[in-house]
C-alpha cells in the first residue's frame, strides 16, 4: 500500500513532531559531511561497488541531507534494486509507519523495488548487543546447566531466576538480597496474577514483551494483569516497563525502547559486575590459592571462583613446561614448583556467576558435565583459567557486559585464552586489536625507509616494537586466524630489512614451508609469498602514486636492475659486516633514506633521489630472500 | 643491529612452547587415567578444567591426530576387555536358538524372561557406554572443534559411539555361533527378541515397554557409519524394516482370522483398536518415526486387503449397517475407509446403489399400495375431511384423490429417505464432500427416473401451502418448504415443474387458498435456488393479484362516485385482471382446443351491465387492451332468500331464510336462471346449457356442486342420483336449509390433484412445444456466437446451457436443428460431416 502525497506530508509532520517531543529518537540525523554526500551521489548513480566501500568504511547509512533524503530513498527513487537490497541488508532503517520508509515506498521507481521495501518489515540493523541480550533472555528457560539460584513460586508456576541479574536490574531486589543473600525461594504474593509477573520477568530478562498479556485459558482479566504489573513496577522500581508496555503497538517505538532498555541493562549489569566480581577479587599467593574457601550463599551470589595466575618471570622458562603452564599433575604440585628464591607467584581469584560464564561453550559444557566442577561441594569450586589475571578480567568483562577493550600487550594472551574458551567473538576482537596496529594514527607499518625529516634521528634509536611478530605469526598458525597471518606478513614486509638477517626469521620461513608440506606437495611458501606481495606493494605503491610506474613496467628493466642488485647484495652484506652504524652516520640524513637503505646502496654510493633508492632497496631485499632460501635449501 | 634486537620488547614465552613435543606423553597419561576413571564411574573427582586443558594443549601442539587415534585405540581396547565379555555372557546358546530358530514348546513366559534379560544387559552396556562417550566428548571438545572438523573425520563421539555398533551389534559374541552352527550377529538376536516381545504384547501379554523404548532409542542414536547421516540411523535401516515386515505378517494372519470368525462390526472395532494400539506403541515403546509407517501396515493389511469382503458380509455388512442405522459402525467404517482411500470408492458405490434401491422401492410400494382405503391415504384424510367436510366425497373422488395422496406419500417417503441419509452423512461421515455429491447424484438419478416427480413435488408443495393456512405454525411450514426446495434441487425437468407449479399456484391464488406471504416466501426460495428467470412468471402472478385488488377498490370508488346506484346494488364486482403470459393456459380457459367454443357464456343481463361498466372504467386508463372474462375461474357470493314454506309452523323452514351462497361464476349464472322461473318449474340440463352456453364439463361440475353436495343443495335434481347426466332436470329447492348463513358450495375443480393420463399427455405435449422453442432459442444463441460448430459440439453446448432448466432429449435437439436448417437459420457446411454454419 502506498500512501498518498498528502498523507506522506502529514506523516513527515507527525514524525518530526514525535521527534521534537522526544517520544522518538531521531534516527536519521542531518549529515552534511563530505563522505555522506559522496555516498548519496553513489546511491544516485547506483554505484554498487563504491557504496559497498563507503558502507564498509563506516558512513552513516541512515543519515539524511538537507532535503530529507536518505540513501534508501535516493536508491529507491533512482531505481537501483540491488542497491536498495544492499542498503536494507546493511541496516538501513525501514520501519513500517516511519516517514522515511513511506517516502521510499512512495518514491520507488518501480513495483519491484516497492515490494522489496514493503517486504522488509524490520530493519536488519545489526544490534551489537543482540547476542548478549538474547543470552539473558534464554536464561529464563534454560535448565542445563543449572544456573539459577533462586526460585520464585506461585501456586501454579515457578520461575527459576538469578539473584545477580535481579539485583542488577531492580533496586528492590538488590536491597532484599543484600539483606538476605541466602534466600533460595520466594513466594509470590497471591494478589498479583502470575501473568503480570511473567511480563515483568520477561522485561527484566530483556525478552520481547508479549502482545497479549492474558493467555486464552487464563482465568484472570487483562485489567487485573495490568494492575498487577503496575504494582510490581512500583515495588521493583522499574518505571520504564510501563512505557514499554504502552509503546507495544508501535513497532518503531517498541524497537527503540527495547534498544534503550538493553543499553540500560548493559550499564546496570556492568555497574553491578564492577561492584561485585571486580570488587571482591582476591589476590593471594598461588600456593594458597586452592585453599581459599568461599561459602555458597555469599553476598554477591557468586557460584564459582575463577583463578588466574600471574605471569612468571622470564627465568621460569626453564621450568618443566607442564608445571609452568599450570597443569598441575597432582594436587598442589604446581604450587610447590616455584623456586624458593623467588617471590611467591600471585594468583587472582574472581568470584563469578555461572549464568554469565556459560556464554562460553567451554563453561557451558563444564557445568553441564559430570566432572568435579559440576558437582556439589561444600565450598565454591575454584576453576583455573590459563591466562594472566588482566586477561581474565577482560574475558569476564566481555562475558558479563559484551564490552571488550583489550590493551595490546594482552592481546596475544587474550587471543589464546578466548580460543581455549571457545569465545569466537572475543577471539576476533583480540585479533582485530593486534591487526589494527597498522591503521590509524599509530601506524606501525609506516615505511621506515621514508622518515619525516625531523623525526629520523630519534626514531631509529628509541624504536620500540609494539609486538613480537614471531609470536603473532605463531598464534595465527596455532589458532588459524587468517587475519593475523596477513597482518604478520605485512608487518614483516614493511620492516623486512630488520628481520631478513635474523636466524629466527629463517627458522620461521622454514616452518612456514614445512607447514605447507604437511598439507600438500607444493613449492610455494605461503608466508614468503605474502611477504613478497606486501613488499612489492610497499614499493610499487609509491612508484605508482608518483606516476613513475614505467620504471618497473618493463620486465627487462627490472631484470637489469636485479642483476645490478645481485652485485649490490654481495657488497652490501660485507659492508654491513664492517659496521653499519658508521655508514649510517656517513649517509646524508636529509635524503630521507632509512639507515638500512643507505647502507645497502651499491658501494655506499648515494643515489639521486628516493625513487632510485626505493628500486634499489626493493631489489636488495628480494635478493636477500633468495640467498636465504638457498641457505635453507628451499625452492621457491 | 644491537638496538634492533633490544627493541623486541616482549618475546612472549609462547614463541618456543609450540615446538615442544615432549609434552604430549604426560598429557596423554593424564587423559588416559581420566578415561579409565570415566569408565569406572569415578569421574566425580576429575577436574574438567585440567582434562580440557590437557587435550587443548595437545591439539595446539598439532598432535590432534595422535590424540584422536589414541583415544580411539583406548576405547577399542577397553571395549574388548570389559564390555564385550559382559555381552558375550548374555548370549547363551539357549537364547540364540530361541531367537533365531524358534523351536516350539517354550512358553511365552519363559521366552519373555529370557528376552528381557538379554535386552536389559544390552541396554545397561549401552547406557554406560553412551554416558562415558559423552563425557569423553566433553573433555575433547576442543579436539572436535578444530582438528576433527578440519580433517573431516567423524567427531570423537561418533567414532567412539560407533564401537558399540561395530563390536557388539554387528558381531557374534560367545561360542553360540559355532556350537549351533548358525551365522548370526547380535543385532539379529536383538531384533528377533524385540519383535517377539512386541508380538507378545499384541497378544495381550504385558512386557517391559521402557526396556524396549531404551533399546529403540539406542538404535536411533546409532548410525550405519560414523558420518551419522540422518537417514542412516540403525533404527531406520535395520530394525524398522524388520518390524514392518513382522507386523505385516501378523496382521495378515489376523485379518484372515477375523474374516472367518467374526462379523463386520467386530472387525471394525478390532481394527480401530489395533490402530490405536500401534499408535500408542510407537509413542511409548518404539519410535515416533514409525508411527505413519506402521499405521500404513495396519491400514493395508486390516482395512484395504479385505475391505470389500467385509463390506459385503451378510447381516453385518455395509448394507445392514445402513438399513439398521448402526451409526457407530458407520462412523468407524468411515474413519477407517478415509484412512486408506481418499475417494472412498467402495463406500461410495455401496451407498449410491443403496440410495437407488431404496428410491426405487418407494416407487414400487407406491405402485402396489391401494390408496382407495382411508387407511392407505393416512395423513391425507384429515385434510380431505376438513376441505370437503364430507367423507363420502373423498370416496367418490377417490380416483383423483388417491393419486394426490400417492404423490404426497411419495414425496414424504423420498424426503424421509433423504433425511435418513443426510443424518448418516452428518453423524457418521463427517460431512464428507465426496460422499455428499455421490449421494446427491443417486438421489437425482432415482428422482428423475420417476417420471412424475415434477408434478408430485409441486403437488406436495401445494398440499403443504394449503395446509399451512390451517393450524400449522410458520416454523413447521418453513421446515416443509425447505425440504421441498431440497427435492427441487434434484429435479432435472424444471420446466415441467414450473408448469405444474404455475397451475397449482394459480388455483391457490384465485381461490384464496393460501397465505400470500407464505407463497411469496416459497417463490423467494425458489428464486434463490434456481434463479430469476425461473420465478418470473410466479412473481408476475403475485403482481397481478396486487394490482387487481387495487383496481377493484378504484372501481368501487368509481362506481360510488358515479352514483350509479343500480349498478352497485345488483352486485359488487371483485376483479382479478390476469396477464396472459404469467398464468397457466387452462386457468385462462384456453386449454380447450376449439377456439370457437371459447366464446363467452351468456351472462345474465345484470352481470353483463356490470361487465361493461368495468370494461369502460378499465380502458379509461389503459387503452388498447383486451379483457377476456374467464368465467371458469371466478366465484360469486349470492344472497338468496328462501321464503317460508307454507304449512310449516315450526322449525327453521317456517321462517324466511337468508343465506349467502358462495358458488363459482358458472354457478351464479345457473342460479340466476332459476330466479326467473316460476315456482315448481324446472329446467333440464340441456336447457340450462343452451341458455348459458357453459361448456358441458364445466356445467356438470357446477350442477354437481349445487345440486348434489348436501351442504349446498339449493337445486333439486331429478332423478336424485349422485351424478349429473345430460338428461337430468333441475328445480328450485324451496326446502333448502342450512345451519350457517354463509355457505360455500364445494368447488370441485379447485382441488389440486394428480392429472389423469389424458391430461398428462397434454401437459407433456405442451411442455414439449415450449421446450422446442427454448431449444430453438438456445441453438440460435449458440450459433450466433460461434458461427460454425460440429453437431456433437452443438448438442453438448445446448445441453449445458439448458441443464439448469431441463434435460433435453437428444432426438428433440436433432429435430430442432433440422427444423432450423429448413427455416434457414443455419446451413450445413459443405464437405464436412454434420457441421453447421450460422446464417445471419
Amino acid at each position: 500500500m502506498v500512501l498518498r502525497k498528502h498523507e506522506l506530508e502529514a506523516k513527515l509532520k507527525a514524525d518530526s513532531q514525535l521527534i521534537s517531543d522526544g517520544v522518538l529518537r531521531n534516527e536519521h540525523p542531518l549529515d552534511l559531511s563530505e563522505p555522506f554526500n559522496e555516498f548519496l551521489q553513489a546511491c544516485r548513480r547506483g554505484d554498487l561497488k563504491h557504496c559497498q566501500e563507503l558502507i564498509t568504511a563506516g558512513v552513516n547509512i541512515n543519515g539524511k541531507d538537507q532535503y530529507d533524503y536518505t540513501p534508501l530513498i535516493i536508491a529507491s527513487l533512482c531505481g537501483h534494486y540491488e542497491l536498495v537490497e544492499l542498503l536494507l541488508e546493511s541496516g538501513a532503517l525501514a520501519d513500517p509507519d516511519s516517514f522515511e520508509r513511506e517516502r521510499a515506498v512512495y518514491n520507488a521507481l518501480n513495483n519491484k523495488i516497492r515490494n522489496l521495501l514493503l517486504s522488509y518489515d524490520y530493519s536488519k540493523a545489526a544490534d551489537p548487543l543482540q547476542q548478549w541480550s538474547s543470552h539473558i533472555t534464554s536464561l529464563l528457560v534454560r535448565d542445563v546447566p543449572k544456573t539459577s539460584d533462586i526460585a520464585l513460586s506461585s501456586a501454579a508456576d515457578s520461575f527459576q531466576l538469578h539473584k545477580f541479574l535481579l539485583s542488577a536490574r531492580s533496586p528492590y531486589f538488590r536491597k532484599k538480597f543484600a539483606d538476605a543473600p541466602a534466600t533460595a525461594t520466594w513466594k509470590l504474593p497471591h494478589a498479583i496474577p502470575v501473568e503480570a509477573f511473567r511480563v515483568v520477568l520477561r522485561y527484566l530478562y530483556l525478552g520481547d514483551l508479549p502482545r497479549d498479556f492474558v493467555g486464552p485459558q487464563s482465568t484472570v482479566s487483562e485489567a487485573d494483569v495490568f494492575k498487577g504489573i503496575d504494582k510490581l513496577c512500583k515495588q521493583l522500581e522499574i518505571d520504564q516497563l510501563w512505557e514499554a508496555i504502552l509503546s507495544i503497538n508501535d513497532r518503531r517505538l517498541a524497537r527503540q525502547r527495547q534498544q534503550d532498555e538493553v543499553e540500560r541493562a548493559q550499564l546496570q549489569v556492568e555497574g553491578f559486575f564492577r561492584d561485585t566480581v571486580l570488587k571482591y577479587k582476591m589476590v593471594v599467593d598461588s600456593r594458597k590459592a586452592n585453599d581459599v574457601k568461599w561459602p555458597h550463599d555469599n553476598a554477591i551470589f557468586a557460584n564459582c571462583i575463577l583463578r588466574a595466575d600471574e605471569h612468571e618471570d622470564e627465568e621460569e622458562d626453564a621450568e618443566p613446561v607442564i608445571g609452568f603452564n599450570g597443569i598441575p599433575i597432582g594436587a598442589g604440585e604446581s604450587t610447590a614448583s616455584p623456586n624458593g628464591n623467588k617471590k611467591a607467584r600471585q594468583s587472582t581469584l574472581y568470584p563469578a556467576h555461572k549464568a554469565f560464564l556459560i556464554r562460553s561453550p567451554y563453561f557451558a559444557t563444564m557445568f553441564a558435565s559430570d566432572f568435579m566442577e559440576a558437582r556439589d561441594a561444600e565450598h565454591l569450586h575454584i576453576i583455573k583459567v590459563d591466562c594472566p589475571p588482566e586477561v581474565l578480567e577482560v574475558i569476564l568483562t566481555f562475558l558479563y557486559t559484551e564490552k571488550a577493550d583489550c590493551p595490546l600487550e594482552f592481546a596475544l594472551d587474550l587471543l589464546y585464552a578466548s580460543d581455549m574458551l571457545l569465545l569466537d567473538k572475543l577471539k576476533t576482537k583480540a585479533a582485530v586489536a593486534i591487526s589494527t596496529l597498522g591503521s590509524g594514527t599509530q601506524n606501525a607499518l609506516v615505511d621506515r625507509t621514508h622518515f619525516n625529516d625531523g623525526h629520523e634521528g630519534q626514531e631509529s634509536e628509541v624504536e620500540v616494537e609494539p609486538i613480537n611478530v614471531y609470536d603473532v605469526i605463531h598464534a595465527a598458525w596455532d589458532l588459524k586466524v587468517q587475519r593475523l597471518e596477513e597482518f604478520a606478513a605485512r608487518y614483516l614486509a614493511s620492516r623486512l630489512e630488520d628481520y631478513i638477517d635474523e636466524e629466527e626469521f629463517a627458522a620461521l620461513i622454514q616452518e612456514s614451508a614445512s607447514r605447507i608440506k604437511e598439507r600438500q606437495e607444493t613449492d610455494t611458501i605461503e608466508l614468503l609469498d605474502d611477504i613478497r606481495y606486501y613488499l612489492s606493494e610497499r614499493f610499487r605503491l609509491r612508484f605508482e602514486g608518483d606516476g613513475l610506474e614505467e620504471m618497473l613496467d618493463e620486465e627487462g628493466e627490472i631484470k637489469a636492475e636485479a642483476v645490478e642488485g645481485l652485485a649490490a647484495a654481495e657488497n652490501g652484506t660485507t659492508a654491513e659486516a664492517n659496521g653499519g652504524e658508521e655508514k649510517v652516520q656517513a649517509s646524508e640524513g636529509g635524503l630521507g633514506e632509512g639507515g638500512g637503505g643507505t647502507v645497502r646502496t651499491l658501494d655506499g654510493k648515494l643515489v639521486e633521489d628516493e625513487f632510485d633508492s626505493d628500486a634499489v632497496n626493493y631489489q636488495i631485499l628480494l635478493q636477500k630472500i633468495d640467498t636465504m632460501l638457498d641457505r635453507l635449501k628451499l625452492d621457491a | 643491529m644491537a638496538t634492533r634486537a633490544n627493541n623486541k620488547i616482549r618475546p612472549i614465552r609462547r614463541a618456543n612452547v609450540h615446538k615442544d613435543a615432549s609434552e604430549f606423553e604426560p598429557c596423554w597419561e593424564l587423559l588416559r587415567d581420566a578415561l579409565t576413571s570415566i569408565h569406572t564411574k569415578n569421574a566425580g573427582s576429575l577436574s574438567f578444567e585440567q582434562l580440557y586443558r590437557a587435550s587443548y594443549k595437545i591439539v595446539l601442539r598439532k598432535k590432534g591426530d595422535l590424540l584422536y587415534d589414541r583415544v580411539k585405540d583406548f576405547e577399542e581396547l577397553w571395549f574388548s576387555n570389559h564390555i564385550m565379555p559382559r555381552i558375550a555372557e548374555l548370549v547363551s546358546n539357549n537364547l540364540v536358538s530361541q531367537a533365531l530358530l524358534k523351536p516350539p514348546g517354550t512358553s511365552a513366559h519363559e521366552r519373555r524372561e529370557m528376552s528381557q534379560k538379554f535386552l536389559r544387559g544390552i541396554r545397561d552396556a549401552w547406557e554406560d557406554h553412551n554416558m562415558s562417550m559423552n563425557m569423553i566428548a566433553d573433555i575433547l571438545m576442543y579436539l572436535d572443534r578444530t582438528y576433527t572438523a578440519e580433517s573431516k573425520k567423524p567427531s570423537i563421539f561418533a567414532a567412539t559411539i560407533g564401537l558399540f555398533r561395530n563390536h557388539i551389534l554387528n558381531n557374534s559374541l560367545g561360542s553360540a555361533a559355532t556350537e549351533l552352527n548358525q551365522d548370526f550377529i547380535i543385532f539379529d538376536i536383538l531384533s528377533a527378541v524385540s519383535l517377539d516381545l512386541i508380538n507378545m504384547e499384541r497378544d495381550g501379554d504385558i512386557i517391559d515397554r521402557n526396556l524396549l523404548r531404551n533399546i529403540t532409542s539406542m538404535l536411533e542414536d546409532l548410525y550405519e557409519t560414523d558420518e551419522e547421516i540422518a537417514k542412516q540411523k540403525l533404527y531406520l535401516t535395520v530394525f524398522e524394516p524388520q518390524y514392518i515386515r513382522n507386523s505385516k505378517e501378523f496382521y495378515n494372519k489376523e485379518c484372515g482370522k477375523l474374516l472367518q470368525e467374526s462379523d463386520a462390526s467386530t472387525w471394525l472395532r478390532h481394527t480401530q483398536r489395533r490402530l490405536n494400539e500401534e499408535q500408542e506403541r510407537c509413542d511409548t515403546t518404539l519410535s515416533i518415526l514409525t508411527t505413519d509407517k506402521i499405521a500404513n501396515v495396519v491400514e493395508s493389511e486390516l482395512i484395504s486387503a479385505k475391505l470389500d469382503d467385509f463390506l459385503a458380509m451378510e447381516g453385518s455388512g455395509l448394507r445392514a449397517m445402513i438399513d439398521n442405522n448402526r451409526l457407530e459402525d458407520l462412523s468407524i467404517l468411515y474413519q477407517l475407509i478415509s484412512r486408506v482411500d481418499k475417494s472412498k470408492t467402495s463406500l461410495k458405490t455401496t451407498l449410491q446403489s443403496r440410495v437407488m434401491e431404496l428410491g426405487l422401492e418407494i416407487e414400487q410400494t407406491l405402485r402396489n399400495t391401494d390408496f382407495s382405503t382411508p387407511s392407505a391415504v393416512g395423513g391425507l384424510e384429515g385434510e380431505e375431511a376438513a376441505e370437503g367436510g364430507d367423507k363420502s366425497k373423498v370416496q367418490t373422488l377417490s380416483a383423483a384423490a388417491q393419486q394426490t395422496a400417492a404423490a404426497i406419500r411419495w414425496v414424504d417417503d423420498v424426503l424421509q429417505l433423504k433425511d435418513k441419509f443426510d443424518n448418516l452423512w452428518k453423524v457418521c461421515f463427517n460431512e464428507d464432500l465426496v460422499l455428499q455429491s455421490a449421494m446427491t447424484k443417486s438421489f437425482s438419478d432415482f428422482i428423475n427416473r420417476f417420471n412424475r416427480s415434477s408434478e408430485y413435488v409441486s403437488l406436495f408443495i401445494d398440499d403443504n401451502l394449503k395446509r399451512g393456512i390451517k393450524g400449522k405454525t410458520e416454523a413447521e411450514v418453513d421446515v416443509v418448504l425447505d425440504k421441498a426446495i431440497i427435492l427441487l434441487r434434484h429435479l432435472q425437468d424444471r420446466d415441467m415443474f414450473e408448469r405444474y407449479y404455475q397451475k397449482h399456484l394459480a388455483k391457490r391464488l384465485l381461490h384464496g387458498k393460501s397465505e400470500v406471504h407464505t407463497e411469496k416466501d416459497m417463490v423467494y426460495r425458489m428464486k434463490a435456488e434456481m434463479g430469476n428467470h425461473f420465478t418470473a412468471k410466479f412473481e408476475g402472478m403475485f403482481k397481478d393479484m396486487v394490482v387487481s385488488s387495487e383496481l377493484t377498490d378504484k372501481y368501487r370508488d368509481h362506481i360510488r362516485s358515479l352514483g350509479d346506484i343500480g349498478l352497485s346494488k345488483t352486485a359488487e364486482l371483485n376483479i382479478n385482471v390476469l396477464t396472459t403470459n404469467y398464468w397457466p393456459w387452462d386457468v385462462m380457459g384456453r386449454n380447450s382446443q376449439e377456439e370457437g367454443a371459447k366464446a363467452d357464456c351468456i351472462y345474465p343481463p345484470a352481470i353483463k351491465r356490470l361487465q361493461e361498466s368495468f370494461f369502460k372504467f378499465y380502458l379509461k386508463d389503459r387503452s388498447g387492451r383486451v379483457l377476456t372474462w374467464v368465467s371458469s375461474a371466478g366465484t360469486a357470493d349470492i344472497k338468496c332468500v328462501f321464503p317460508k314454506i307454507p304449512g310449516k309452523e315450526t322449525g327453521s323452514l317456517s321462517r324466511e331464510r337468508r343465506y349467502e351462497l358462495n358458488v363459482s361464476t358458472y354457478g351464479m349464472i345457473v342460479l340466476m336462471l332459476f330466479n326467473d322461473l316460476a315456482e315448481g318449474e324446472s329446467l333440464s340440463f340441456e336447457e340450462i346449457q343452451a341458455k348459458t352456453n357453459i361448456p358441458v364439463s364445466d356445467l356438470m361440475r357446477t350442477m354437481a356442486s349445487i345440486s348434489i353436495a348436501p351442504k349446498a343443495r339449493v337445486l333439486v335434481k331429478d332423478p336424485p342420483t349422485k351424478s349429473i347426466k345430460a338428461t337430468d332436470t333441475f328445480s328450485y329447492n324451496a326446502h333448502f336449509m342450512s345451519k350457517t348463513i354463509k355457505i360455500k358450495a364445494p368447488t370441485i375443480s379447485s382441488l389440486s390433484k394428480v392429472e389423469g393420463d389424458e391430461e398428462r399427455k397434454q401437459t407433456e405435449k405442451k411442455n414439449d412445444q415450449t421446450r422446442a422453442h427454448v431449444i430453438d432459442a438456445a441453438i440460435v444463441r449458440i450459433m450466433k456466437q460461434r458461427k460454425q460448430l460440429s453437431h456433437t459440439q452443438l448438442t453438448s453446448e445446448v445441453i449445458t446451457q439448458l441443464a439448469n432448466r431441463f434435460k433435453p432429449e437428444i432426438s428433440l435437439i436433432k429435430k430442432r436443428i433440422e427444423d432450423l436448417l429448413v427455416r434457414e437459420y443455419m446451413e450445413r457446411v459443405e464437405g464436412e460431416v454434420s457441421a453447421y454454419r450460422y446464417l445471419a
